[in-house]
């Protein structure tokens, strides 16, 4: 009996083709966007995670700002001594601590043959150890790392161009670095930095073009100059670290935190009262990501929602004209036997598979159109990135997204159906024969 | 066998209510009908022959009175018993012959067995074999919109026939119909009626009086003459 309403409701269903379709429309599409919005959104997500993931997860960035959720790092405050570097360093669960110094260069200058010189705009340089290697994830591909105290830089591959192709720097050539306040350093190139194999967007953002020791190219100074040389010292504006391992993260993150807020650290007397110490780790950032992505994906389920909730709406709109339509076939069946049960569920069924093949074809459509969309982010990222971008968006599927598809798309077909199906249930025979 | 009562009414009434209007579509109706009889139900439009015939045919109830089909009382059953009773005992031809339009005339057919629960794998053989019977082999595969008055005429009679009821109702079934066609259905069900199956047919056209062996003339709502 149930095999034959619902072949009874396929047939009604085939012969208003386009009625159907355009039925169907409503719910192909809210499930289309549901499909296409998560899966994107989740292969986004997982990207994003991914490129932070070669980013070192054990690595903790320290400075001070305002430790609100978010933390706000305020990049003006030179407050961490190489005191401060040092103690760091002896903490139990601190792999590698590293001062990062900004140098602001205005120029790279280099002798040209007798009294010529040639100068270049310099790219980014960071004074700092030679742990900032490991905190960074670089590596030396010639040559060796500077040395503290000594007029030696290392610089990338990409560096290597600054005069020009057909005049490359190398190990052993001697440059000029003049900084913002116009003094010019010698400086000697002794190495050169690998840039990473899995070269991505964060590491092109986080490498410096060169990297060189804190003296003597970094003189940044807390106090005044008044009282003479010994009373200055060189201070940092954030420091890198690093946990010995992904677990002991938080371990790290807590005994820095100790230790600056202890008053034993040099942060402790030059940080301004308003300011509080503020560290961020990696797994703070992948969670941040996760949660702003959460946002997004919910903000995108409700107008899924809202959306497959129209299609119902155009469902029911069309069954209560079907039912109208067909008042005297349904006056006819009641007087052929039909009982109100078969009328309810043959309506019921049409509405019920309505919402099933729209669920199917939006799952398809979902499905074809993520990937497309994929497709098109993944050669955009392409232009954006240059050739130093080889990373690229996975399609990430989530199979009961499908399943939760389909679900929705039948409990959307029943619930427009019902109502209609009930009115034709509800006909008085005598009254539905004489409709016309 | 044809002393057999099949259909019994006692003081059948049936009230219409619209606002506060009342309607006395059936005073007081009571008859007795024979298995196998023949019964031309006339009268002008509004005397009540329709609401009789939808009360036999169990699609109606009275407001008063009893109604006895084959000595069941149906004034107290309930509502799917009716649908059945419909389904196997009764056979409906309406005057627009009432075909489904989106699906052909087999499947009109066996729509009808799909209600009284025959077994799916016998219900095309039998449809067949009755569009046969009906000179319609040719177009069991037609929609009723391709079929001609005739015809679907006659799928409207197969489908009444097909779970082989006792009774036909038929409701001014040559209505639409030209007159050579009309006499090719009446032919029918006059043939149908040899078989043993009781007809009762509404009409008010006076030249059909010839196919009855029985005349009911309803004239508001009251049976005025009977022959």
């Amino acid at each position: 009996m149930i095999t034959d309403i619902f072949l009874m409701s396929l047939d009604a269903l085939r012969s208003h083709k386009v009625r159907t379709f355009l039925t169907l429309m409503g719910i192909i599409i809210g499930i289309s966007s549901v499909i296409i919005v998560t899966t994107a959104g989740n292969s986004v997500s997982y990207f994003v995670q991914e490129q932070w993931d070669i980013f070192d997860p054990t690595a903790i960035l320290v400075g001070v700002g305002t430790a609100s959720d978010p933390p706000r790092i305020t990049f003006t405050e030179s407050v961490f001594t190489n005191n401060d570097v040092k103690k760091i360093q002896d903490l139990p669960h601190i792999k590698n601590v590293a001062p990062v110094g900004i140098v602001p260069i205005r120029k790279v200058s280099i002798k040209e043959g007798f009294l010529k010189w040639n100068s270049a705009p310099g790219g980014t340089m960071y004074a700092s150890t030679s742990d900032m290697l490991d905190i960074l994830n670089l590596e030396i591909s010639e040559g060796r790392i500077f040395q503290e105290g000594k007029n030696e830089i290392v610089i990338t591959e990409a560096t290597k161009e600054l005069f020009g192709k057909d005049q490359l720097l190398k190990i052993g050539d001697v440059v000029y670095i003049q900084r913002i306040d116009k003094k010019n350093l010698r400086a000697k190139i002794v190495g050169i930095i690998k840039e990473s194999s899995e070269g991505n967007i964060l590491t092109q953002l986080t490498t410096p073009s060169i990297l060189g020791p804190t003296d003597p190219y970094y003189t940044t100074f807390i106090g005044s100059n008044v009282g003479g040389p010994l009373n200055r010292i060189t201070a940092y504006i954030v420091l890198y670290a690093t946990a010995t391992d992904k677990t002991n993260v938080d371990k790290a993150k807590a005994e820095i935190l100790d230790y600056l807020n202890s008053g034993k650290s040099d942060a402790s007397k030059y940080k301004k009262e308003k300011y509080d110490f503020v560290l961020i780790t990696q797994q703070y950032i992948v969670e941040r990501i996760d949660s702003v992505m959460g946002v997004i994906n919910m903000l995108v389920t409700i107008i899924a929602l809202i959306s497959l909730a129209v299609g119902a709406i155009g469902i029911a709109n069309i069954m209560f004209a079907t039912v109208t339509e067909r008042t005297r076939e349904i006056g006819t069946m009641m007087a052929i036997g039909a009982k109100r049960r078969f009328i309810l569920q043959m309506f019921l069924y049409q509405s019920t598979i309505i919402g099933l093949i729209g669920a199917i074809l939006g799952c398809v459509l979902g499905a074809s159109g993520s990937a497309f969309i994929v497709q098109v982010l993944n050669t955009y990222l392409k232009d954006i990135g240059g050739t130093a971008f080889t990373g690229i968006i996975n399609l990430n599927f989530s199979i009961e997204w499908f399943g939760i598809a389909v679900f929705f798309g039948v409990l959307a077909g029943i619930a427009a159906g019902v109502l209609p199906a009930r009115k034709a249930a509800k006909m008085d025979p005598v009254v539905a024969l004489r409709y016309s | 066998m044809f002393d057999k009562i099949i259909i019994e009414t006692h003081s059948l009434t049936k009230i219409y209510k619209t606002g506060k209007i009342e309607f006395k579509a059936l005073n007081n109706v009571s008859l007795k009908i024979k298995e196998g009889d023949f019964i031309a139900l006339m009268g002008p439009s509004g005397s009540g022959k329709t609401t009789l015939m939808n009360i036999i045919g169990c699609i109606d109830r009275p407001t008063s009175g009893e109604i006895f089909l084959e000595g069941q009382n149906l004034s107290t059953l309930p509502e799917s018993q009716l649908a059945e009773i419909r389904s196997k005992k009764i056979g409906f031809v309406f005057q627009t012959f009432n075909l489904i339009p989106n699906i052909s005339a087999l499947k009109n057919i066996t729509l009808s067995m799909i209600f009284a629960e025959v077994p799916r794998s016998s219900r095309e053989t039998i449809a067949l074999e009755l569009l046969k019977n009906l000179g319609l082999e040719k177009f069991t595969k037609n929609l009723p919109s391709e079929l001609s008055g005739g015809q679907q005429q006659r799928v409207a009679l197969g489908r009444a026939l097909v779970n082989n009821p006792s009774i036909i109702l038929a409701d001014e079934p040559t209505g639409n119909l030209d007159s050579s066609t009309g006499i090719q259905i009446l032919n029918l069900l006059s043939s149908i009626n040899k078989e043993g199956k009781t007809i009762i047919l509404v009409t008010h056209d006076a030249s059909l009086k010839k196919y009855a062996n029985r005349i009911i003339t309803m004239k508001d709502g009251e049976i005025s003459e009977h022959r």
